[in-house]
């Protein structure tokens, strides 16, 4: 059975959580809730590979992290964007948005 | 570099990502619950939604990075298999750090005596200057002998050097409120410092205006160790009168920390401009107008030039240079042929970053010797531990088959094993590091004595660690290169259906290993052997006369402020005063120590029927009457001196001399010597009016090699050198001796400092040192290298008795005895041995040229030693494997056949 969300592509992860980070800062919870909002029944994000991407991009720099409590009164790990992250941010929508305007002209190319 | 910081908060990391798991975790049970599903089945979807384990995993791998997190439970994997099994780890772990440290220990004289570069302003520009060709002039000193005019005139040239330095090691005696004492000295040109670029650290250095004329500059500069240790780093020692050789001269500072001259084989105490050479080196013609050659000439190459180019741009200058120098007063007389070859000479440059050193032309050859050979000692040691890891890799081939089958890459199961021997490697290492310094410490204690305090350190430096970690790594790499190589061979199938007592993996690359160990040893056993032939034939030979209760000492009354008639009164006293000892036997003097290395050397021209002159160097001496009886060298022919000889005031030069056994065989063979005449020195102006009314026995006089022509006159004050060694023959042990000899010596003036007052048999073993460096340490280096191979041979030849246990079982069973079980065994082990020897025979042929030059009454092919070394080590190996060869012929052929 063909499923009806299609699997994250590679790479585009990242992205997603430096633009979900660019609003305000979230705990990890959190912004799997988001991406949930955001992609429902149009991409599925693994739960358990949210983590891993965290870690690296505050490895890079581009995130830092702090614990502070969140809105259950928990403490929670906040990740925000530093200016390295904002920057590399600007620099995927630039990219992504060059790549799909070329796959999109490529395909109308075909179509006609 | 993060993933190291990482690694060493790892904990923290780990506390902290729990704690964000949780909250992942107990949020999204939470949600789901209040959306109605049972909190049981909740925690159970997110369990698997999240797959905690893979995520920490994963996460740890950003931390670490891959390959770091790999490599670490290699090590810990590695770290534990090696505790598991300790007798391995104790013996390669050892083999490896003695390999390891040998080497390290041997490279630290290396590196201190040969390759360091001086503590200087770029020191890769600096350039010896030597002469190319006949000097003709005569000189006193070491070696690349230059004179001081050269020096002058050299300087001028700055289209060719930024600078042009000269330099002599001389003792002086320094008085600084206290009586005088011997001190190492340079006397050197205004330029030396500007030109290293090495400044005070207290007060100035020596600059030009000190040595713009003669007696210009009355001032002291001392080295840094020396103001330390002598004035305690008193700072007010600027401006201190002290005496120099009994002249007033005054300390204007101390040079820089670290720098001890150009010459790591001799410290200076302090330095003294040239222009003081009248009082530095009393007795001494006019130096810095002399063509006398007596400095080394050190010079600052301009960055833009070769020395081919310099060397080439020199010559046009040279050529009229060397016509004026030849007009200088002092230039000994030419005839036509000398003189053309005087006129051919040409300047040389030679790249000198690491100074002038005598030491380095003396210590370079062993020092090389000796690092070649721990070379090979470490060779063997990664053999054998390659040879072990071997062993283990074929007994862990299950484990490996299983690993590769469960789907790991060849390529990671190759790296752990690279990593067990990298990390023993290491650890070898580490204890090599650790044991190294006692064993320079050892090193240098086969130094002479005045080097070993003074020049170099048994002190571990970055050098010295960097190099054992890069033994280490090297080590590491080529023992696990073999195993790690040999797993990729293996077949996924084969390796797990293999069985004890089938297959046979890694023994004939074991075997290969064990024949280069066979080969390595037997060149470090032959080496061994030649080396303490040599010793020992030296000192069989030993110096040509009777050392027995022999002692010396020598004085140098002209550096106390004694004239040169004043200085031979005074030896004479005490002299006197030495013979009516009742501990004197017999007693004579000679001008030059004998056995230093040095000598009084000249050309010699004899005439008999006609007018000749010596090709090559005669040693001479001074000696007095009684001499040649002190010492129990028989005379052949003639006479001994008598007072009689000694010429009147103011008459002529010496009025008879004595030649020894090889002057006359050299150079008067056949014809009666006694009466032939001789004259010091090759020029057409020479005299020869010296009658010759003795001959005596050949004994040493340079050094236990030198077997050299001689000539000896009788010590008076018309020699050019006034100090004296003396050379008592005492009744009882020496060292009683000593005091009543001091006693003498500061009866008659307290101020004289006694130089090297020991027995004589001392002095014979101290210029042994190099020889016996070489043999003690090629000795065990043999040894060790015996007995590493051994090891390795036994090794191989248990395991493959293990491997045919079933074999030889079947064999035994169908009637075979044990006598064929033991030579089936051993048939392997001959060969092995056999080809061995052939592969060190031609090793050894090779080498031998290199050694030569350092041995002594043996050869390097010498075929009864390389015999007797093959025999040795042929012995030992059969012993080795005779003990798995007598386990296999006892198999019991039943427990073998039963055996699974």
């Amino acid at each position: 059975m063909p499923s009806p969300r299609f699997p994250i592509p590679q790479g585009t992860l990242d992205m997603l959580i430096l633009q979900i980070l660019s609003l305000e800062p979230a705990h990890g919870y959190g912004i799997a809730q988001r991406l949930e909002q955001i992609s429902r029944s149009v991409v599925q994000v693994n739960q358990g590979s949210l983590y891993p991407a965290l870690h690296r991009l505050q490895q890079k720099g581009w995130l830092r992290a702090e614990w502070k409590q969140s809105e259950t009164g928990r403490e929670a790990k906040f990740y925000s964007l530093t200016h390295a992250g904002r920057r590399q941010l600007a620099v995927e929508k630039n990219s992504w948005a060059r790549l799909s305007g070329a796959v999109k002209l490529i395909f109308e190319e075909g179509s006609r | 570099m993060i993933p190291l910081l990482n690694w060493f908060r790892r904990r923290s990391l780990e506390r902290g990502l729990d704690r964000e798991l949780q909250y992942h975790f107990d949020r999204r049970v939470a949600d789901l619950s209040a959306s109605g599903i049972p909190e049981a089945e909740a925690r159970r979807r997110v369990a698997a939604e999240i797959g905690l384990a893979q995520v920490r995993e994963e996460v740890r791998d950003v931390w670490l990075t891959r390959w770091f997190r790999d490599f670490l439970y290699d090590l810990r994997f590695s770290a534990r298999s090696f505790l598991r099994s300790p007798g391995f780890t104790a013996v390669t772990l050892l083999s490896l750090a003695l390999g390891i440290g040998a080497t390290t220990a041997i490279y630290s004289l290396v590196d201190q005596v040969i390759l360091h570069a001086l503590p200087i302003k770029d020191p890769a520009s600096f350039v010896l200057v030597d002469w190319e060709g006949d000097h003709v002039v005569g000189g006193f000193g070491s070696w690349n002998l230059m004179s001081y005019p050269i020096c002058r005139d050299l300087q001028q040239q700055t289209r060719f050097f930024d600078g042009v330095l000269c330099r002599a090691e001389i003792d002086v005696n320094l008085a600084a409120g206290g009586d005088p004492k011997p001190v190492a000295a340079e006397i050197v040109s205004g330029s030396y410092f500007s030109v290293l670029g090495v400044g005070p650290a207290l007060g100035r250095v020596i600059e030009e205006p000190d040595d713009a004329a003669p007696g210009a500059g009355p001032v002291v500069v001392l080295s840094y160790s020396f103001w330390q240790a002598q004035f305690g780093g008193a700072l007010d020692v600027i401006g201190r009168k002290v005496l120099i050789n009994n002249h007033p001269m005054t300390v204007v500072g101390v040079a820089a920390a670290g720098f001890g001259g150009v010459d790591v084989g001799a410290v200076p105490a302090l330095w003294l401009p040239a222009s003081m050479y009248a009082e530095a080196l009393p007795g001494a013609e006019d130096l810095l107008n002399s063509p006398s050659r007596w400095m080394q000439i050190l010079a600052r190459l301009r960055p833009d030039l070769s020395t081919e180019q310099a060397q080439a741009g020199l010559l046009p200058w040279f050529r009229p240079w060397l016509e004026e120098n030849a007009r200088r007063p002092g230039f000994p007389v030419m005839d036509a042929d000398t003189r053309r070859h005087y006129l051919a000479s040409s300047l040389s440059l030679t790249p000198a970053p690491q100074g002038h050193s005598p030491l380095r032309r003396s210590l370079s050859e062993p020092l090389w010797v000796l690092f070649a050979a721990t070379g090979v000692l470490l060779g063997l040691a990664c053999l054998n531990v390659a040879g072990l890891f071997l062993a283990r890799g074929s007994a862990r081939g299950r484990e490996i088959g299983t690993r590769l089958a469960l789907g790991a890459s060849r390529g990671r199961i190759g790296r752990q094993l690279l990593t067990d021997s990298l990390l023993l490697a290491v650890a070898g290492g580490v204890l090599g590091a650790a044991l190294a310094p006692l064993a320079i410490r050892g090193l240098i204690a086969f130094l002479p004595l005045d080097l070993a305090t003074t020049a170099l350190r048994s002190s571990l430096s970055f050098r010295l660690l960097s190099f054992a970690f890069f033994a280490s790594v090297a080590a590491g790499l080529l023992s696990g290169l073999a195993p790690a190589f040999h797993t990729r061979g293996d077949s996924v199938v084969s390796s797990l259906r293999e069985r004890a007592g089938t297959g046979f993996g890694g023994v004939r690359l074991r075997k290969c290993i064990v024949t280069l160990q066979v080969a390595f040893s037997l060149i470090l056993v032959i080496g061994a052997a030649l080396f303490v032939r040599t010793l020992s034939s030296l000192l069989a030979k030993g110096p040509g006369f009777d050392t027995t209760s022999l002692v010396s000492f020598s004085l140098e009354p002209l550096k106390n402020g004694y004239s040169a008639a004043d200085s031979n009164r005074l030896i004479e006293r005490i002299h006197e005063a030495i013979r009516a000892l009742p501990v004197t036997r017999d007693s004579g003097l000679a001008r030059n120590e004998l056995l230093t290395g040095g000598s009084w050397r000249n050309g010699v021209t004899i005439l008999t029927d006609r007018r000749f002159t010596t090709d090559r160097g005669v040693d001479l001496n001074a000696v007095s009457p009684g001499f040649f009886a002190t010492l129990n060298v028989r005379l052949l022919a003639g006479r001994d001196f008598d007072q009689h000889d000694s010429p009147p005031n103011g008459g002529p030069d010496p009025l008879c001399a004595i030649v020894n056994e090889a002057f006359v065989k050299r150079y008067l063979n056949g014809r009666d010597p006694l009466g032939v005449r001789i004259g010091v020195g090759s020029g057409p102006n020479v005299k020869p009016d010296i009658p010759i009314v003795g001959v005596v026995t050949d004994f040493n006089y340079r050094g236990l090699r030198a077997q050299t022509e001689q000539a000896f006159f009788l010590i008076s004050d018309k020699n050019e050198d006034f100090g004296a060694s003396f050379y008592v023959k005492l009744r009882g042990t020496p060292e009683q001796s000593f005091q009543a000899i001091r006693n003498v010596v500061r009866n008659v003036d307290p101020q004289l400092p006694i130089l090297g007052l020991h027995t004589v048999e001392e002095q014979v073993s101290r210029s042994l040192n190099t020889e016996r460096m070489l043999a003690a340490l090629s000795g065990s280096f043999g040894v060790l290298a015996l007995l590493l191979s051994l090891i390795g041979l036994y090794g191989v030849m248990s395991f493959v008795v293990t491997r045919r246990t079933r074999e030889i079982g079947i064999r035994l069973a169908l009637g075979a005895t044990g006598a064929s079980a033991i030579r089936l065994v051993l048939r392997d082990a001959v060969v092995m041995i056999a080809a061995g020897i052939a592969i060190a025979l031609p090793c050894v042929a090779a080498l031998g040229k290199l050694v030569q030059s350092q041995l002594f009454g043996v050869t390097a092919t010498d075929s009864a030693t390389v015999a007797a070394a093959a025999l040795v080590l042929a012995a030992g190996a059969l012993v080795a494997a005779f003990i798995p060869a007598c386990r296999a012929s006892n198999v019991n052929p039943t427990d073998a056949l039963r055996l699974e």
